[in-house]
Parts: structure tokens; C-alpha cells; sequence
């Protein structure tokens, strides 16, 4: 269980920093593109925002819309890139190695 | 659950923290409610997403009492840290409590063995005023001075140890939140 709560919350990690890569986002955004792939609790993304901010992954930013309240805006430091970088090739081999064991113990033949 | 009463919760379970930190972490969730709200949903719709203000404030306040028992050592902070942490449940207890009061005790045990060599001399020189064959003499010396030295070097190394038993076990009390919150 403790390492079901860990793994998610890794994974959550890798979502906000992959989708701050090519643009700045605001919160809401963040838990909107997250949300709608799989189950969170959307309150606990923002803390998880504060500490990679303090972490010194992200700079943020208050932004005006023409329409609406003014949106935080997390950008990523180069600090915070290289981080995400680390965690993608970490998350491309645990998955590909994942993958071979499922594709091996279903027994799917390439026929 | 209304937007009014999720802050209002949220605000209260935060009241520890300062205002200013406060206020930047209310803002999150009101623009967040305020968004929600201009795609349809209602505000009941978003307090359920989000998820209960216990919960929420419970990790805002493990990592910001961690913060502070990291850039301000003292027996406070670290006492408010491990509370913070324990609150986030009850395998905390075990998993945290345990090493700290294990640690705690052997700090003890080796504090009291370092002034039991320290003081030593005080009883061995109250003996050397008396009368006593050279030799003995200069056996009780050199043991008092052996002592001190002992005494001495364990002092200095158990204060680094203390320092460095401090730092780890916030590193320790760090993962452990990681490990607890995030579900």
C-alpha cells in the first residue's frame, strides 16, 4: 500500500512537470489535463506545486486573463528540467521493463 | 460542501502557518474555484474534486513545519515537526516516534557516560590529597588525566553527533511524509 500511495504520488510529479515543459501553466490547468486521465484528489496537487516551487523547480508568476480571477502561472527552471528529465528515463525504463513482464507472463504471441 | 465552507475549513486548519503564507495558499483554492466555476461546475462539484481540507491542509502543514525545523534548529520546531508528521497517522507513531525516543535514549545513555569520565577526577584528586605511595599516585594522576581526555574527546564528538542525528532525522521525517501524503 505504502508503495501503491509513493508510486502515485511520483507519478503526479512527473504529469505537472512534463506538462510545464513547453509552456507555463496554471494551476487549474494542471489539475484539469491530470484529472482527466486518472483518478486524483485534485486538492493535494496544489501542495505538491508549493514544494516544487520551494524545491526550486518552478518560478511562479501572476498573470491577468481577460476574462476571470488572475492565474498563477508555474514555469520551469532549468533546475526544475533537468529533474524532469531524470524522472521521464527513470519512468521510460520502469515501463518498458513492466511491459515486457506482462507481455511475458500473458503469454501473447507475436503470431 | 460550498466554496465558503471549504475555505472557511481550510482557513481555520491553517491557522498555524503565517499570514502571508496563509493568504498565497487561500488563493490557490479560490482561483481554483473561481475557474471551476466559469467552466459550469458547481461549487459543490469542484469541493468534491478537490478533496477534503483536512487532507489538503495536512500535507500544506507537514511540509511547511519540516521547513522550519530545517532552516531554524531548535527543540521546538523539531517537537512541532514530529507532531505534524504523526498527525498524518497513526503508523507514524510507530515509524517516527520509535527511532526518535530509541535515538533519544542512547543520546542520553552516551551523555551521562561522558560526564561520568569528566567528573571522574573530581573523586580520584579528593583521594590523591592523601598521603599515598608515589607510584599510586602517579597511577591515580595519569588515570584522572586519561579520563578527562576521554571525557573531553566524547564531549566534542557527541555534540557532532547530536547535530548530525538532528539533520538525518529530519531527512528521515521528509521521506516519510513523502511517503505518507500524495495518494
Amino acid at each position: 500500500m505504502l508503495m501503491n500511495v509513493q508510486f502515485k504520488k511520483g507519478v503526479l510529479e512527473l504529469c505537472v512537470l512534463v506538462l510545464t515543459a513547453k509552456q507555463d501553466r496554471y494551476g487549474y490547468e494542471l489539475v484539469a489535463s491530470i484529472s482527466e486521465k486518472f483518478h486524483i484528489s485534485e486538492g493535494t496537487v496544489y501542495p505538491l506545486l508549493r514544494r516544487l516551487t520551494q524545491e526550486g523547480f518552478f518560478t511562479t508568476y501572476l498573470a491577468e486573463s481577460q476574462e476571470g480571477p488572475p492565474r498563477k502561472y508555474y514555469q520551469l527552471t532549468n533546475r526544475g528540467r533537468q529533474y524532469m528529465n531524470d524522472l521521464v528515463l527513470e519512468w521510460r525504463i520502469f515501463n518498458r521493463g513492466v511491459n515486457e513482464i506482462i507481455e511475458e507472463g500473458l503469454g501473447y504471441d507475436k503470431a | 460542501m460550498t466554496r465558503r465552507e471549504f475555505m472557511d475549513e481550510l482557513n481555520a486548519l491553517l491557522s498555524a502557518l503565517p499570514d502571508k503564507e496563509r493568504l498565497d495558499i487561500l488563493a490557490d483554492y479560490t482561483e481554483h474555484f473561481l475557474l471551476g466555476m466559469k467552466q459550469g461546475k458547481t461549487e459543490h462539484e469542484i469541493a468534491e474534486g478537490l478533496g477534503s481540507p483536512k487532507l489538503v491542509a495536512r500535507e500544506l502543514l507537514a511540509g511547511y513545519r519540516i521547513d522550519q525545523a530545517q532552516s531554524n534548529a531548535s527543540v521546538g520546531n523539531m517537537t512541532r515537526a514530529i507532531v505534524a508528521t504523526i498527525s498524518l497517522g497513526f503508523f507514524n507513531l510507530v515509524f517516527v516516534l520509535g527511532p526518535f525516543l530509541g535515538l533519544i535514549g542512547i543520546l542520553m545513555g552516551l551523555y551521562a557516560m561522558t560526564a561520568a569520565l569528566l567528573v571522574a577526577p573530581v573523586g580520584i584528586f579528593l583521594d590523591y590529597g592523601i598521603p599515598a605511595p608515589s607510584q599510586e599516585r602517579l597511577f591515580l594522576l595519569f588515570s584522572s588525566m586519561v579520563s578527562v581526555g576521554l571525557g573531553g574527546m566524547f564531549a566534542i564528538g557527541l555534540l557532532r553527533l547530536t547535530k548530525w542525528l538532528y539533520r538525518q532525522f529530519l531527512r528521515y521525517l521528509q521521506f516519510n511524509v513523502k511517503m505518507i501524503r500524495g495518494k
